[in-house]
């Protein structure tokens, strides 16, 4: 014990100062990857047009290698720094392949293949129009989502509860969950006045079956010692269903409401494509009937970029309503 | 004056389109401020007769009474601790203590309701802890809660199943000690009934001890235990009356499952 303390304290001598910097050095895969793709990046290709858009494509390195090194002296825990460098390891690698296989070699086709720079330059020029088709998409999103969040936890709680409405209407649910929900787009757009409705509907209808079924049979199999702890404090009905079974499931509701999370995006793009004006869905549309490629490489990317977003944001909420459970 | 009584109470199950009797014809009578404690072997029935007692089941067949009137359903004369989940585990020790209390008849303001919560925990020695969730809190620890739950709510009957049996010996001491000082402080003794498997236990506790016989056969015997109150678990231990109960307890216990072994 005494010799190990003396010897953390011990100065660094100049060998032990070689042997740090020259023989375990620092420098990890993902930095080593981030200055190949640099160097990469500042060499004339094939395409000579690509050139031009090296400033871009060597920002877009620097700001993941920055992301990188930010999250790196930010976090303590060495296993979540590992799979930081990793992730950004597995990015540098996969801009590189692309960079290679149309700026350098230009294997790939011209217009179908934009090379990785001038993707970036158009993201970048495009973030004003995604604004725009972000706010007409959210609007949707979130009526048709919310709309089936207000509708089908309370409904299912309450069919759940009651064993005979349960028995009533759980043959229906098993009939009509599995709908692919997409079918009902050519109806919905004839049947409800706007597109505007029809989009909502699809997204509801898309949301609402995971979070009712998943509700629904929570409610159903819900613990008994549960339901005898409440019953015992003489609770009402109401108290029952929205302080009790409510919470108690609630791990069964998130789930659900995560697929269908998962499910209304994908009917709202998919509505989108088909009729909208504006959105994201439409701005990816659109712009491949103008083969206008790099403006649709970017309009994918973005709609990564805010899924990502919006599943960050419903982990967070996940994460507080379920504090009790760790 | 009595409190409960149980008339000819039974109590079955349909598995199969075929009836299982769990209880045949139980009668027992509890004085009000009495301490019962049943006893029995497993699969005897004893949670059952909770299990009615609570009114989370009606017998099929006899009747229930409190004070002279039939039972119906769950009431909140009657507060009830199990062995596990007696707590709800998304509301933290305080919240789950208000939560109950907030089902009373009798409104309370919010201010009212803390300074009870309070009081109890501090009683049962966990107003450091109130702000835990059930998860973050020790077997021990919970079983407390719930029993400071049970006292805050107040009722005038208690009804306990097993509540102690997954708590470790230590702390298992602690809460019979907790809970003795809490039934004989309260301005009215409240009724207690009190499931248990353990005989040192029920000594310990009880004002009178039911033991039941194995496979629906009904009450055995009833046992009074008239060691002097407050008692000390240390003293009394050593006494020859108390290895004497001790010994004709567990022969009552063990006498049927030497007939089942024999049968």
């Amino acid at each position: 014990m005494n010799t190990l303390c003396r010897a953390a304290k011990a100065p660094d001598t100049p060998q032990k100062w070689f042997r740090k910097i020259a023989l375990r050095p620092q420098i990890r895969l993902a930095d080593i990857l981030f200055i190949s793709a640099m160097v990469l990046a500042s060499l004339p290709g094939q395409r000579t047009t690509a050139f031009e858009f090296r400033g871009y494509l060597m920002a877009l390195l620097v700001l993941i290698e920055l992301i990188h090194q930010l999250y790196r002296t930010l976090h303590k825990n060495p296993v979540k720094k590992r799979s930081a460098g990793d992730i950004s390891a597995v990015l540098f690698l996969g801009i590189m392949a692309w960079e290679l296989m149309t700026s350098h070699f230009d294997l790939l086709q011209h217009l179908l293949f934009p090379v990785p720079g001038k993707v970036v330059a158009v993201f970048i020029a495009e973030l004003p129009v995604f604004a725009h088709c972000l706010v007409s998409s959210l609007g949707l999103l979130g009526a048709g989502y919310l709309l089936a969040l207000v509708t089908a936890i309370p409904l299912a709680l309450v069919i759940g509860w009651r064993k005979r409405l349960f028995a009533a209407v759980n043959p229906l649910t098993k009939v009509l969950g599995p709908i692919p929900p997409i079918v009902y787009i050519p109806y919905a757009i004839v049947i409800l006045p706007t597109f505007k409705c029809a989009s909502i509907f699809i997204i509801f209808i898309g949301a609402f079956w995971p979070i009712f079924i998943g509700t629904l049979n929570a409610t159903f199999n819900v613990d008994q010692r549960l339901i005898d702890s409440a019953r015992v404090l003489n609770v009402p009905e109401r108290t029952m269903l929205f302080e009790i079974i409510l919470p108690g499931i609630m791990p069964a509701i998130i789930s659900g409401a995560t697929l269908g999370l998962v499910f209304s995006f994908i009917l709202l793009t998919a509505a989108e494509m088909i009729g909208a004006s504006s959105g994201l869905g439409w701005y990816v549309k659109y712009f491949s009937d103008f083969a206008d490629y790099p403006r649709v490489v970017a309009g994918i990317l973005f709609i990564g970029c805010v899924v990502t977003a919006i599943t960050g944001c419903f982990e967070c909420i996940e994460r507080r309503l379920l504090s009790w459970k760790s | 004056m009595e409190k409960i009584r149980l008339d000819n109470i039974s109590f079955a199950y349909a598995q199969q389109k075929v009836m299982i009797p769990v209880i045949r014809e139980v009668t027992l009578s509890v004085k009000a401020g009495e301490f019962v404690t049943i006893i029995g072997p497993s699969g005897c029935g004893k949670s059952t007769i909770l299990s009615l007692l609570a009114g989370l089941n009606t017998p099929s067949d006899g009747s229930i009474r409190i004070d002279g009137e039939a039972i119906r359903g769950t009431g909140s004369e009657r507060g009830v601790v199990f062995q596990h989940y007696s707590l709800f585990p998304w509301m933290s020790a305080r919240k789950n203590i208000i939560f109950g209390l907030r089902q009373l008849k009798k409104r309370k303001s919010h201010k009212e309701l803390a300074e009870i919560t309070d009081h109890y925990l501090s009683l049962v020695g966990l107003h450091d802890v109130g702000d835990k969730y059930p998860n973050q809190l020790s077997g021990g620890m919970q079983q407390r809660v719930a029993i400071a739950r049970a006292f805050a709510m107040d009722s005038e009957i208690l009804l306990m199943d097993e509540p102690f049996s997954a708590v470790d010996a230590k702390n298992k001491m602690g809460l019979q000690e907790l809970l003795l000082n809490l039934w004989n402080s309260g301005a009215q003794k409240k009724t207690v009934v009190f499931i248990t498997h353990d005989v040192d236990e029920a000594i310990l506790l009880s004002d009178r001890i039911v033991i039941m016989s194995a496979c629906t056969k009904g009450i055995k015997e009833i046992i009074p235990v008239h060691f002097k109150r407050p008692r000390n678990r240390a003293t009394l231990i050593k006494t020859p009356e108390y290895a004497a109960m001790r010994h004709m307890l567990i022969n009552s216990l063990f006498d049927d499952l030497i007939e089942e072994v024999a049968v």
